[in-house]
């Protein structure tokens, strides 16, 4: 199976592609995009910062690795411009992994013949959009991460491949929730890529209509989820 | 992790609801002491007689009306204007209201997105005669594509100093209120308090409609006066 990081940076697909590469049967390539059209200077200053920021042993020979074997690709327009959705489909790749802080356009998601992948830290059908994490936790709703395939709308993509229960119990704050939820993605693509290479797999259904849009929470209601995870459940009850 | 097993370790619906009651009270007590620094007093001023009711019910004790509306109804009309029910709404009044004999047509969602900012306010204003049909379940759409435009849209040009239409804003934000009053819907409330938190200076212009100002407050501090009862979807 060809798989792609999609990633806002070297050092985030970098960290993704350390997770799977070495899966049986999978071949992955780091594509790192330019949505917010840096000049060539900016750009590569961030490069170098994110990786030298996530700096750890091996880093570099794994880099080595994918520039020598060219499966590191550096695009310098976005991911939906038409050059860059030229060269997604020229390396045929079957699964995309979402690791850009974007919004895809069709012609994007359909370059990877399976479509790309998302670990939304939310349980779909019920928590789509934004703040869905704190969202759960205020409404008293099991929290997680869902790897679906993505769709051009706000986590409406039909296919689900897992959903992963994440309680968040041990969290203190909002954002140390958060941090955890987003840390499980390379974990949870990996599960995702072992399912879908697996014969009997079939995807569960993303039924939107069980489900609503949440938003960018307020800074009041932020404050009572913070709350909420400071005073942490009780055992045994609901 | 199964389901039954991740609901088991969620936090406790009193525990839940004893911090967000908290959270709503503390929020009305600033209110009560803020809305001057939003309603100047010539704009108070120009509300005539309800501006003595806009006060008292900004400055006064926990005031929010109960609508007993029956389950599931299908369009309401009242002999009262847009503008006269939206004041009864806002002052926790009551609006003579009667089931209306025939429901206007469905407003499709893709016509409503098509409308310049000027003909979806008159089209508002219009169909929301009775304010009160927004919470109606034929408008489900409707009323959740204002929430999108309050929080996708408009807060994107807020949080990128981009000038937005502030009465559109105000329009939106009354009648997502009375959504939240009526279906006491969580997300709604919320972009209330989004809006509330925003600075006003950001977005508010100095001769923003003032009667949508007031009642999008007085709504707000009803809203903040009902601190249970708020729906948690389960899964």
């Amino acid at each position: 199976m060809r798989v792609a990081v999609i990633a806002g940076s070297i050092a985030a697909g970098l960290r993704l592609a350390t997770e799977v590469d070495n899966l049986p049967g999978v071949d992955v390539f780091v594509l790192s995009g330019n949505a917010e059209r840096r000049t060539s200077l900016l750009r590569w200053t961030r490069e170098l910062l994110l990786l030298a920021k996530s700096f750890r042993p091996g880093i570099l020979a794994r880099l080595w690795r994918y520039i020598r074997s060219h499966k590191l690709i550096v695009f310098t327009r976005s991911f939906d411009d038409p050059s860059s959705i030229s060269s997604l489909r020229s390396l045929q790749c079957e699964v995309g992994l979402h690791a850009a802080n974007i919004i895809y356009r069709e012609p994007t998601i359909s370059a990877f013949r399976l479509g790309i992948l998302n670990a939304h830290i939310g349980i779909l059908p019920k928590y789509r959009g934004r703040s869905v994490a704190e969202w759960s936790v205020l409404e008293g709703n099991p929290t997680g991460v869902t790897v679906f395939f993505i769709d051009a709308g706000i986590d409406t993509g039909e296919r689900v491949v897992l959903r992963e229960f994440i309680p968040s119990e041990r969290s203190k704050s909002v954002r140390a929730f958060k941090r955890m939820l987003f840390d499980c993605d390379a974990r949870l693509y990996r599960r995702a890529l072992q399912a879908l290479m697996s014969p009997e797999f079939q995807h569960a259904k993303n039924d939107t209509s069980k489900g609503q849009r949440y938003y960018v929470m307020s800074k009041l209601f932020t404050g009572a989820v913070d709350k909420i995870l400071r005073t942490g459940p009780r055992s045994g009850t609901r | 992790m199964d389901l039954e097993t991740a609901h088991s370790r969620s936090v406790p619906l009193e525990r839940r609801e004893a911090i967000l009651g908290a959270a709503l009270r503390s929020r009305r007590a600033k209110l009560r002491k803020s809305w001057r620094k939003l309603i100047s007093p010539g704009c108070l001023e120009s509300l005539g007689p309800a501006a003595s009711q806009v006060e008292a019910l900004l400055s006064g004790c926990n005031t929010a009306r109960d609508w007993l509306l029956p389950d599931q109804f299908t369009w309401l009309s009242s002999d009262e204007d847009f503008w006269g029910c939206l004041q009864a709404i806002a002052l926790a009044r009551k609006i003579e209201w009667r089931p209306a004999e025939v429901a206007p047509a469905p407003l499709s969602l893709s016509t409503f997105k098509k409308l310049t900012t000027a003909e979806s306010f008159q089209l508002l204003c219009g169909r929301y005669r009775c304010p009160l049909n927004i919470a109606a379940p034929s408008e489900l759409e409707i009323a959740e594509e204002l929430l999108c435009q309050l929080m996708v849209t408009d807060r994107a040009k807020i949080e990128a100093g981009r000038p937005l239409d502030a009465v559109a804003v105000l329009l939106r934000l009354n009648l997502v209120g009375i959504r939240a009053l009526l279906a006491r819907d969580l997300r709604s409330l919320d972009s209330l308090n989004y809006f509330y938190e925003v600075p006003q200076r950001s977005w508010v212009p100095e001769r923003a409609n003032f009667r949508l100002l007031a009642s999008w407050l007085c709504i707000y501090a009803q809203l903040l006066s009902l601190t249970n009862g708020w729906k948690c979807a389960s899964l």
